[in-house]
């Protein structure tokens, strides 16, 4: 030690007293806590603390001078620090522990101590300098970050197990929808293939999975509208829905498919994947066919009779001669009106097969929508002494449409009002031209609809329940209605109070030059 | 008025019946049959002025008599009227190259005006627009 030479302190002081002075006030100036025990001693007693230590602690030197430090852990015995401190002690060599002491008040604070051994000539260990820091700050903040980093580790395990689950039951679905469906790189290899595309398919993974689309089973993927979906539309129109493919297969035979694409445009590791799912629906449109097949022939044979029957009737008519009764006369009548109401269910059983197979055929030709309307209300006002139409307004519009179905609209609207008002007497008729659609307004002062109710109309086979005892039907008309005005890119709706009547209006649009606003 | 002959072929006996009797009221001459594969053979045998066609029959069906009928150098000019139940009748008769198109069950007043119409020569073929 250069400070101590030839027994004296070589500092600047005049004397030894001096010196030593200055070597404890730099000892309490240290802001780390120093103690000299006495190694000499029985139980290695406490003989020297700084200011820092009393500090740290919260004891006075009084108070602790001549025990051994082991009060400063109170209780807290089993630390595997002591272990350490004492293992070192025995050996006589320094080490630097981190132990769990307590204040005097009881408070816990974090002591890095670091403990060196002094020894004499003979090697004899004399005293221990015991050197502390008050380190709880700095444990505490390492002690959250551990928490912090465990709670973190454990989210992730929950995380990854969540992932694998919703993996797994990811996987699951895809095997077990009946809907078959491939993956592809961008290069149109297989990815994966999920359970139902090889049974439909009749392939084996091991065949399909990493080939190349067009190879499959010998080709038979080779189809000019599949690379057509693939590499012409699916790269602008993401994704492709519903696109039809007519494809006969070597093995299978011939198959209807509904395709389904979608490229996956996220970044990241499955980018420009392609995903697309295979619905065969060969079984689904023969059915359908068949259903349509049998609709029109069940409607072919029920109007034949028919006709026979109103041929008669207008024949009887005709015959009837002008002495004959009032009664009999308005009799004929009636049966005339009946065999045309039988005649419209017929008809309208068979527009509800259709609409449902989007089979409806509409033959748009353009019009005079203001005649049109004329002419099937004085039709109807013929059949319909009971009630009076009032026409009001006009669009002076040509429309480009479906002539015979908007009649059909019309007529439905028209005798709804009759049927839904038997107390009132007049039906009104609104025509006008909004923006570049033509509307029409049937309004009766009927039943109404109630909020509820009005909702439901126009769907199929609804009828509203206390209306139903009274006036039978079969909750088509509105329903064929709507979706005759919907293929003419129109809307159909209704306002009306219960117990003050209806209005059900519609409109359609004005192609683009038709109309000739005069 | 020149009495004309109206040859009619449906394979419904009933619907035969009815049509004779209001064709009756024209005073023309009315000549009825059920089996369409006779048809040709009468329209050599009788030079009908009209025909009156039905579309679903067995065995030849109205269209394709029709068509024969259009095909056939001698009465290709032959008016035809298609009177069908057929959902898709006016498109099909259209096609058969039909002079007109009623609907069944059908007017009374539709169907004698159809006639005179096809008789005087008012109408040869069908009209684009329905």
């Amino acid at each position: 030690m250069n400070t101590f030479r030839n027994g004296k302190f070589n500092l600047s002081g005049e004397s030894l007293t001096d010196n030593f002075e200055l070597l404890v006030k730099a000892l309490d100036a240290s802001i780390s806590g120093i103690i000299i025990t006495d190694n000499n001693q029985p139980d290695n007693p406490i003989v020297y603390c700084n200011k820092a230590f009393e500090k740290i602690s919260g004891y006075q030197r009084s108070e602790i001078i001549g025990h051994n430090c082991r009060f400063l852990q109170k209780d807290d015995r089993a630390q595997p620090a002591r272990q350490k401190l004492s293992d070192c002690i025995k050996i006589g060599s320094d080490c630097l522990v981190e132990i769990r002491n307590y204040r005097k008040n009881g408070d816990l604070f974090w002591n890095e101590l670091y403990m060196s051994p002094v020894k004499d000539k003979s090697g004899h260990i004399t005293h221990f300098i015991g050197v502390q820091n008050d380190v709880t700050d700095r444990k505490k903040a390492e002690q959250d970050l551990r928490q912090q980093k465990d709670l973190m580790e454990k989210k992730i395990e929950e995380r990854t197990a969540e992932l694998r689950d919703s993996e797994a039951f990811l996987s699951s679905i895809i095997q077990t929808v009946r809907e078959s469906l491939l993956v592809l790189d961008p290069q149109f290899n297989v990815i994966s293939a999920n359970g139902h595309f090889l049974k439909t398919f009749k392939v084996s993974s091991e065949e399909t999975v990493n080939k190349h689309l067009y190879e499959l089973g010998n080709h038979q993927w080779d189809i000019p509208q599949l690379k057509e979906l693939l590499v012409k539309i699916l790269p602008t129109n993401n994704p492709v829905v519903d696109f039809e493919v007519e494809h006969d297969f070597p093995h299978i035979g011939r198959k209807l498919m509904l395709l389904n694409a979608y490229r996956v445009e996220l970044e990241g590791q499955y980018k420009d994947q392609i995903l697309l799912a295979i619905e065969d629906i060969t079984d689904r449109r023969e059915i359908e066919r068949r259903k349509d097949d049998f609709l029109s022939i069940a409607s072919h044979e029920l109007k034949t009779p028919l006709t026979t029957i109103k041929g008669y009737i207008q024949a009887l008519q005709r015959m009837v001669s002008s002495e004959a009764g009032e009664r009999f006369k308005t009799t004929l009548d009636k049966v005339a009106v009946y065999v045309d109401r039988l005649n419209n269910l017929i008809a309208e059983l068979l527009d509800v097969s259709r609409i449902q197979s989007g089979k409806i055929e509409l033959h748009k030709t353009p019009f005079n929508f203001d005649a049109m309307i004329g002419e099937t209300i004085e039709a109807m006002q013929t059949s319909t002494p009971s009630h009076h139409f009032i026409l009001k307004g006009s669009t002076n519009s040509l429309i480009e449409g479906d002539e015979s179905h908007l009649i059909q609209v019309v007529n439905n609207l028209l005798s709804n009002a009759v049927k839904y008002s038997p107390e009132s007497k007049e039906i009104f008729i609104h025509l006008s031209r909004v923006s570049e659609y033509v509307k029409v307004s049937v309004t009766d002062h009927g039943l109404g609809i109630s909020i509820e109710d009005q909702k439901k109309v126009f769907e199929r086979f609804f009828r509203v329940g206390d209306v139903q005892e009274r006036f039978p039907g079969m909750g088509i008309g509105l329903y064929i209605c709507d979706q005759i005005i919907k293929n003419h890119k129109g809307t159909l709706w209704v306002d009306s109070k219960k117990g003050e009547g209806s209005t059900f209006s519609f409109t359609l649009p004005i192609g683009e030059g038709q109309a000739n606003g005069n | 008025m020149e009495i004309k002959k109206i040859l009619v072929c449906d394979d419904d006996e009933g619907i035969l019946d009815m049509l004779a009797l209001i064709l009756e009221e024209t005073g023309h001459e009315i000549l009825l049959e059920n089996n369409s594969m006779n048809v040709l053979s009468i329209i050599e045998t009788q030079s009908p002025d009209l025909i009156l066609l039905d579309l679903w029959m067995p065995v030849i069906s109205g269209d394709q008599l029709l068509k024969s009928i259009r095909a056939n150098s001698d009465m290709h000019d032959l008016p035809v009227i298609v009177i069908s139940a057929s959902r898709d009748g006016r498109k099909i008769a259209q096609q058969a190259g039909a002079s007109a198109y009623i609907a069944k069950p059908f007017d009374y007043q539709e169907l004698i005006d159809s006639v005179d119409a096809c008789l005087s020569g008012d109408i040869t073929h069908m009209s684009n627009t329905i």
